[in-house]
């Protein structure tokens, strides 16, 4: 099925957001999209007049998601490629320190452009590294990405020590600041002129108004080269001869190579490009988000990539979809803490859309398994008047949980992931 | 074919334990014992003193080389033989490396900083005719000397600042992980806020809750909470978070004139970027050198038995610093608060309101 190279609509589009929307089958892919975009900031703006809760859909709180969902982003994708060609990438964490030593020493040295080209290469070595180790002798694929998981740190506070010692304002564990940044940019006219209309707080327009201000101001050029990489990579993945036989040799290598195609080459191209998208990640991680490399700093966001891949299905549009909710949650913890418990109110409503559906379709059992829920988060919002901190913090895992528990489980990974390959070895 | 295979992967094999061996082994035994070399009297010259750094060692321009430049001073004024220097790689090289150092005769041993706790006390259990001591952490043994810091008083003395310097009356803390330690640097920040500006308001966040320590190292989490705290009127902030702080300073850069930084441990001023250097208002300063300084002294006028040292304004433990000038108009101010503090006339409180 994945042989041929059909553009079907439904691969093109993240899954199910908010449940029960995906699954319309009448509706082409991007008519389905739009549906779901609308229909989850209806309900968001819903929470956000009945909470009082602003924080929730304000340009901030939206331009800080966009930012945090890069790195975790392009951890995934680093997973899509590693994993679309059959090889498990779980060191994708010690690629994306290797990114962020890089992509910091770069920018200190030469500019921060030069840096995220220097991350991409430093994470390219990882990939090779691995590459190495699970094509060419076949080593096992999570002994291996664990492997680089510990030789990535090693190898950033060796070149610390040799590089940074002696500077001022670097150490062992950190580099000196960058110099100069990556410019930010902001549509002119469009943020200033919704700022009034965001801070009416009105039903829907307001919302529209903070998302799209969130969108259009400050926002770094590096962020769009990395949507920029994004579809490139969809691109490549789907409609090129290249993704084609990459994904075919993820599902069924011998076939591949019966039909000519050259496996182990392509094993590396996709192995070293999904070190390169970790490498990217980490260098926007310590030049954009931070201008410093600092050890520890990328605190297991390789990991979450590759939890959002899985949420993805291995596809680069749900992938895109799971991190800009991780970047959301992220960024509402941190910059609006005090509209967490809104939150409780909008797994409420989701629970009640997903067990009215279920009823509709006569699944009873489901619909009061999800109404129990629905009202355990009802019960949580009237209730608890500000989150104490110390929960708030859980805010991500919580969202993620119910966002995978109200969406439907129909994730495939790749059929021959994590299966070594012999070269002419079909059986 | 297959031959090279194999020496290909015996050459991985090899340059990859060496790699590790080489971001692991930058264990130090060449300090500043040559500096007092032949001076003072002999029977001094038997300390051998074993010093366990926390992650980063010396040179991490922070808390690690606070300690080193403690040993430095004592080396220099007793003049101590060969002091050996471990810093670990990982969690688990901790009680590894003071175990190495009791086996290797050195008495006293120094643990520097909190992470230090259960490996002390599982260390000096074992060697109860070993002296050894912790910086930031309480071990309740007879062999055991405690360095704490009365972090609240330090900072009492920036939010003071803090309170006589802002214009918006909206101050910000940023902690880097919510453990009892960091609450003391946010009480103490209030509570000088309040002294100097009752009528300011302190927002107070954390970057993660307790036993996620990856919040002191997390720079871009800081700046984003920066950030917002700046949109939202804030003026100046004080941070106790460890290697995110840069983010906090980043933040500052980004918001502009007007907007000020508070460093914490050293004075920060001093290891900032131009940029930076140029919202550092000032740094709340711990003095860990003092600490490991008295510790070495007193274990060389024979003090061995265990106790809790608190290194407060009065021993000059805690302070302020004022690189860059910005509150040259105030240190008056601040050093009448600080002889009250001295004096017990205001009482600093540890855990906040």
């Amino acid at each position: 099925m994945t042989l041929t190279a059909s553009p079907a609509p439904a691969e093109q589009l993240p899954p199910p957001a908010t449940g029960p929307v995906g699954r319309w089958p009448g509706l082409p892919a991007w008519q389905r999209t739009v549906v779901v975009v609308v229909g989850a900031l209806a309900v968001m703006s819903l929470v956000r007049v009945i909470s009082g809760a602003n924080g929730l859909t304000s340009q901030g709180t939206i331009g800080a998601a966009l930012r945090l969902a890069v790195p975790i982003g392009m951890a995934g994708l680093g997973g899509i490629f590693a994993e679309r060609v059959g090889i498990v990438n779980i060191g994708l964490e010690g690629m994306m320190v290797l990114g962020t030593w890089f992509g910091a020493y770069g920018a200190y040295e030469f500019g921060p452009w030069w840096g995220l080209l220097l991350g991409v290469a430093g994470g390219a070595l990882g990939g090779l590294l691995h590459a190495i180790a699970t094509v060419t002798f076949n080593v096992d694929h999570i002994i291996s990405g664990v492997a680089i998981n510990i030789v990535g740190p090693g190898l950033a506070r060796f070149l610390s020590v040799i590089a940074y010692d002696a500077e001022s304002g670097g150490s062992a564990t950190q580099s000196p600041r960058r110099s100069g940044e990556i410019a930010d940019i902001t549509v002119p006219g469009i943020s200033s002129g919704l700022k009034s209309l965001e801070d009416r707080h009105w039903f829907f327009v307001s919302d529209v108004a903070g998302v799209v201000r969130g969108l259009t101001t400050s926002v770094s050029l590096a962020t769009i080269a990395a949507a920029v990489i994004l579809v490139a990579a969809s691109f490549l993945l789907w409609r090129t001869r290249f993704g084609l036989r990459l994904r075919a040799i993820g599902e069924n290598p011998y076939s591949a190579e019966s039909l000519g195609v050259p496996v182990l080459r392509i094993k590396y191209g996709g192995v070293v490009l999904s070190g390169m998208c970790a490498g990217f990640g980490g260098a926007f991680l310590s030049i954009v988000l931070a201008s410093i490399y600092r050890e520890g700093q990328t605190g297991g966001k390789g990991f979450i990539g590759l939890a959002t891949m899985i949420f993805g299905n291995w596809r680069p549009g749900g992938l895109a979809a799971g991190a800009l909710l991780f970047g959301y949650s992220d960024g509402l913890q941190l910059r609006a803490s005090s509209a967490v418990p809104a939150l409780f109110l909008l797994a409420a409503i989701l629970c009640a859309l997903v067990a009215a559906v279920d009823v509709a379709r006569k699944r009873f059992v489901a619909a009061s398994i999800v109404s129990a829920a629905g009202a355990m988060f009802l019960i949580g919002y009237l209730t608890v008047d500000e989150l104490a901190d110390s929960l708030s913090y859980l805010t991500p895992y919580v969202v993620t949980l119910v966002v995978l528990a109200t969406s439907s489980q129909r994730l495939r990974p790749p059929a021959a992931e994590g299966q070594p390959y012999r070269r002419g070895e079909a059986h | 074919m297959k031959r090279t295979r194999r020496l290909l992967s015996l050459v991985a094999l090899v340059s990859a334990v060496s790699l590790l061996g080489a971001a692991c082994g930058d264990d130090t035994d060449d300090t500043g014992s040559d500096t007092g070399g032949g001076d003072t009297t002999e029977q001094k010259s038997e300390i051998k003193v074993g010093l366990a750094y926390d992650i980063g060692g010396r040179g991490d321009k922070s808390f690690n080389d606070s300690a080193a430049e403690g040993l430095d001073e004592a080396a220099s004024t007793l003049g101590l033989p060969a002091p050996k220097e471990l810093s670990p790689s990982k969690d688990e090289d901790r009680e590894a490396n003071l175990k190495l150092l009791a086996e290797g005769g050195f008495n006293p041993i120094i643990g520097v900083g909190f992470a230090y706790a259960d490996s002390v006390t599982l260390v000096a259990e074992a060697n109860p005719d070993i002296t050894f001591a912790t910086i930031d952490t309480v071990v309740d043994l007879p062999n055991v000397r405690n360095n704490v810091f009365a972090e609240q008083e330090g900072s009492f003395l920036v939010g003071a600042a803090a309170g006589l310097k802002t214009s918006s009356k909206k101050i910000g803390f940023i902690g880097g992980v919510e453990t009892e330690l960091i609450k003391k640097f946010e009480a103490g920040f209030v509570a000088g806020v309040k002294q100097t500006s009752p009528d300011s308001t302190v927002e107070a966040k954390y970057i993660t809750p307790d036993g996620d320590f990856t919040g002191f190292n997390d720079p871009a989490k800081a700046k984003e909470i920066a950030a917002a705290m700046y949109e939202g009127g804030v003026d100046i902030i004080f941070h106790a978070a460890g290697g995110s702080g840069t983010g906090l300073f980043d933040a500052a850069v980004a918001a502009g004139d007007g907007k000020w930084a508070i460093g914490v441990d050293s004075d920060q001023y001093l290891n900032a970027s131009p940029e930076q250097q140029k919202h550092i208002l000032t740094s709340m300063i711990k003095r860990v050198n003092v600490a490991v300084r008295d510790t070495i002294q007193a274990f060389a006028d024979g003090d061995t038995e265990g106790k809790t040292v608190v290194l407060d304004l009065k021993a000059d433990g805690v302070g302020y610093s004022t690189s860059g000038g910005y509150i040259d108009d105030i240190t008056s101010q601040l050093d009448e608060l600080k002889d009250k503090i001295i004096a017990g006339e205001i009482e600093v409180p540890t855990s906040p309101s």
